[in-house]
């Protein structure tokens, strides 16, 4: 084996070369690239009913903006309540009586879903975290809807990823439900302009959460020291990089980021609820067993709805009155149709 | 092939056979020791224990056994290296020392002659040993950075391996940037990160000074073939000193030997003196075989030696030289810093304490590599010259995750002590106090929390107090201000950390001394160490 080091430098450079070219031709030919959002028909992100008219897009990202208020006027259920003991069957209920996952999944699409894993410090009884079966509930729905890929991720601010995937439960279920657990890579964040933000008109925002075909919001409902509530639109605060800057003027910003992410689908795990030194939690005591889980594609609707196991209101909430006012939802929730459902 | 070009060579000689396996054997346990150092992070799953290669390093044990004053049962492993080397001599330097395989492998020609006598030089590395032997009886183990297997440890995993993961997040976030290269980018992202590299950079103030150190040792190495296991090396000198009774060793016979000196020439530990007889120098001697390969008399043989020879005969002066300057350097280390004084400056791990850590920690930094979060820092300064490059947590840089007590399970010498997670979550590393004249909420008026929403604790040991002040406008507002409580706070960091207030945080941790918590600062050679106790025992 002889290969002088001028050779052995050669050929690797030729082979990067090579490699990389042979990368842009198949893409460019549209051979390969596994990357590239798939072309089925981009599934329209703004809650509305199936029944309207897709609105053409040129392309899927990024999303369309701005959106019209969603509209109440429907048939059918615009925010739907599921109460029960099973965590899988309220969500399966919940979400099937929204007109079911197929009204957001579509076959081939890749899906993330966003639990709410802010912290590796305790397992999911003690209600820092999303209850790993509902997400499993929401994973398996969409792999058997069709969906090409359905990955799991949230970017914890106490301990590492990895571990807070393990201790809160998620990690295990959701690989047996046959998703994926993806630890958010540095790489992905970039800088992404906000057109409809307010107060902040670019992030560095995790680029696959725009991508993605669907992005299902699954967060816990909690008590939180500014927001008073971290609920669905708050949650999605772990797709960003550097989110403890965005506490200055948190409801403007966290509403400006939900005017980029726009959630097709929001599901609020409400199984067991926060009452006191959330998000972090720790104490038992604080935990309240409520059973519940409120699915609608309408992140401000869903947030405002969830306040109400609080005994506060929307109108409570700083960031979901300025997400209403900003027309991302509605949070006047007797203006809707609301679909209760005990299984 | 150097030896390419010499017809005479069997390629089936015993010698170079054994010097083949003994090639073998230095990658193995080179690729066992890279294994252990990439690998080690808080999700575990070592095939191996982490610390193989410290547990089975002597010097290591005997200066924490020296240096705590207290037995360390894993460390014992290290008698069995000194066993080997009584049987084989400085086997372990030519085998298996994953720092002599370094050297071995970046070594240029023959090297230069160095001013003077080899020999002098060659004691040099005795000094060092008495040095470190004496800075543990002092009580400090700050010259076990001069441990070969720490240093290697130390110099890739907190100067190497951070330059290399910020080389390929640095690629892939500009390869990332073009879009058909994405999918490939995701796979290997995925196999680097957490498999290989840490999600997070890890960024050392230390790193500098012991990259330098590592640059040193390796420059050394081309102006001489192993400078460092020659000259310098104290693990070396132990070893050498013991197989001066090793009972195999290599020797010439004088029968078939022609004096051509070709083995003194080329032995690149230099332990082959060619004048005026050939002597084969045991303590020097790492059992590489390249004598017996090249000597064409096939004079070289390894063979059973009767214990005899106990000659170590340094110069009078050289030995009072290498006393003398060992003396010194011990003593300088106890000299306290002078901005130190009897307080403590840095918040140390869970489980740690200023004595401990000066006495038992062989500043290994496997706690450095093995923090999830990066605030694990290996020292500068500020603690004093006996205390270089011993744990420390800087918040700002990273918090102690709520969730790990890794560092306290790493530490080979129970310098940190193994608190299990239980007793970690309660152990009181420092104080949390909020600077009010940086404080967003105090400053400007404007809310915040960002403290209060990271803290960790289940009763938050920062509360938020609503205030009535006087806005901008004139009129009143209500602000939230933060409020430690001071029998709730771990000292973990986290709110400094995370503060995002620009520059110094505007929530500082600082250390504490929590009553009901022996030990502490003082010079007693006892480390009582809260054993989950301090404020939150009750």
């Amino acid at each position: 084996m002889s290969i002088n080091r001028r050779e052995f430098l050669r050929s690797i450079l030729a082979w990067g070369i090579g490699l990389i070219a042979a990368r842009s031709l198949f893409s460019s030919l549209g051979c390969s690239a596994p990357v590239q959002p798939s072309p089925a028909a981009p599934v329209t992100p703004s809650p509305i009913p199936p029944s309207s008219t897709p609105q053409p897009l040129p392309t899927p990202t990024p999303k369309p903006s701005p959106t019209p208020t969603p509209s109440p006027r429907t048939s059918s259920t615009y925010l739907a309540v599921a109460r029960g003991n099973s965590p899988a069957t309220i969500t399966e209920t919940a979400i099937k009586a929204i007109g079911g996952i197929e009204r957001f999944v579509k076959p081939g699409n890749d899906v993330i879903v966003k639990p709410n894993i802010c912290v590796a410090y305790h397992t999911y009884e003690y209600a820092a975290t999303t209850n790993p079966e509902v997400v499993t509930a929401i994973v398996k729905m969409c792999l058997d809807t069709g969906a090409r890929r359905v990955r799991v991720m949230d970017q914890p601010f106490g301990g590492s990823a990895e571990q807070a995937y393990q201790r809160s439960g998620i990690a295990e279920a959701v690989r047996a439900a046959g998703g994926q657990m993806e630890v958010m890579a540095r790489m992905k964040y970039r800088n992404t302009p906000i057109p409809d933000g307010k107060d902040i008109k670019s992030w560095l925002v995790y680029q696959d959460a725009i991508d993605a075909d669907v992005l299902i919001n699954v967060p816990i409902a909690k008590t939180h020291g500014l927001s008073r509530l971290t609920l669905g639109m708050k949650n999605l605060m772990g797709l960003i990089l550097d989110p403890a800057r965005f506490h200055s003027n948190l409801a403007q910003r966290v509403a400006d980021l939900t005017s980029l992410l726009r959630p097709e689908l929001t599901v609020i795990d409400a199984v067991r609820i926060l009452t006191a030194n959330g998000p972090t939690g720790g104490n038992l005591k604080d935990v309240k067993l409520t059973n519940t889980v409120i699915a609608s594609a309408d992140p401000v609707a869903a947030d405002a709805y969830a306040a109400t196991l609080f005994n506060l209101t929307g109108n409570d909430i700083p960031i979901i009155r300025t997400a209403a006012q900003m027309g991302l939802g509605r949070m006047d929730l007797k203006s809707i149709r609301i679909e209760e459902l005990s299984v | 092939m150097s030896d390419a070009g010499r017809p005479q060579d069997n390629r089936h000689s015993p010698a170079l056979v054994w010097r083949r396996i003994r090639i073998s054997v230095q990658i193995i346990a080179f690729i066992a020791f890279l294994y252990l150092l990439i690998g080690l992070n808080n999700n575990g799953n070592l095939l191996l224990p982490h610390h193989l290669f410290f547990v089975f390093d002597p010097l290591a044990g005997i200066m924490a056994t020296i240096g705590g004053r207290e037995f360390i049962p894993v460390m014992a492993f290290g008698l069995l290296t000194l066993v080997l080397t009584l049987f084989l001599g400085r086997a372990w330097c030519g085998w298996v020392c994953p720092m002599g395989t370094v050297l071995d492998w970046t070594k240029g020609g023959r090297g230069k002659r160095l001013p003077g006598r080899d020999s002098a030089w060659q004691t040099v590395k005795y000094g060092l040993l008495f040095a470190v032997l004496l800075g543990s009886a002092f009580g400090t183990l700050t010259l076990a950075f001069l441990d070969p297997i720490t240093l290697l440890y130390r110099s890739l995993a907190s100067a190497v391996l951070p330059v290399i993961n910020a080389l390929i997040t640095n690629t892939e976030t500009l390869l990332y940037g073009f879009e058909p290269l994405r999918g490939s980018l995701d796979v290997s992202d995925a196999f680097f990160r957490s498999v290989i590299m840490p999600v997070s950079q890890p960024v050392y103030a230390a790193s500098i000074l012991i990259g330098l150190l590592f640059a040193a040792v390796l420059a050394l190495n081309v102006v001489k073939p192993r400078f460092w296991c020659r000259y310098l090396c104290p693990l070396g000198a132990l070893l050498g000193l013991v197989s001066r009774v090793s009972i195999f060793r290599i020797t010439a016979r004088e029968t078939e030997c022609t004096s051509c000196g070709r083995c003194a020439r080329d032995c690149p530990m230099g332990a082959i003196k060619s004048e005026p007889d050939l002597v084969v120098q045991t303590s020097e001697c790492t059992l590489c075989l390249d004598c017996m390969v090249k000597c064409r008399a096939d004079a070289m043989s390894f063979a059973y030696h009767a214990p005899t020879a106990l000659a170590y005969e340094p110069s009078r002066r050289q030995f009072i030289t290498a006393s003398g300057l060992a003396l010194v350097a011990g003593g300088l280390l106890r000299l306290p810093s002078f901005i130190r004084g009897d307080k403590r400056l840095l918040v140390r791990p869970p489980g740690a304490t200023e004595d401990s850590l000066r006495g038992l920690c062989i500043r290994c930094n496997q706690c450095v590599k093995v923090c999830p979060t990066g605030g694990l820092q290996p020292s500068v300064m500020p603690e004093g010259l006996d205390q270089l490059w011993t744990p420390t947590l800087v918040s700002r840089v990273g918090y102690c995750d709520y969730s790990c007590n890794a560092c306290g399970q790493t530490c080979p010498t129970g310098a940190i002590e193994p608190l299990t997670l239980e007793a970690k979550r309660r152990e009181v590393i420092g104080l949390a106090r909020i600077d009010e004249d940086r404080c967003i909420p105090f400053v400007e008026n404007r809310d915040c929390i960002v403290c209060e929403e990271m803290c960790p604790t289940p009763e938050k040991a920062i509360v938020l107090d609503d205030v009535v002040v006087t806005g901008k406008d004139g009129r009143p507002v209500t602000v939230r201000r933060p409020r430690v409580i001071h029998q709730l706070c771990i000292g973990c960091g986290i709110c400094e950390y995370k503060c995002p207030v620009e520059g110094p945080s505007a929530i500082v941790v600082e250390p504490s001394e929590p009553e009901g918590r022996q030990g502490g600062s003082g010079n007693g050679q006892g480390f009582g160490r809260g054993n989950g106790g301090g404020r939150n025992a009750a």
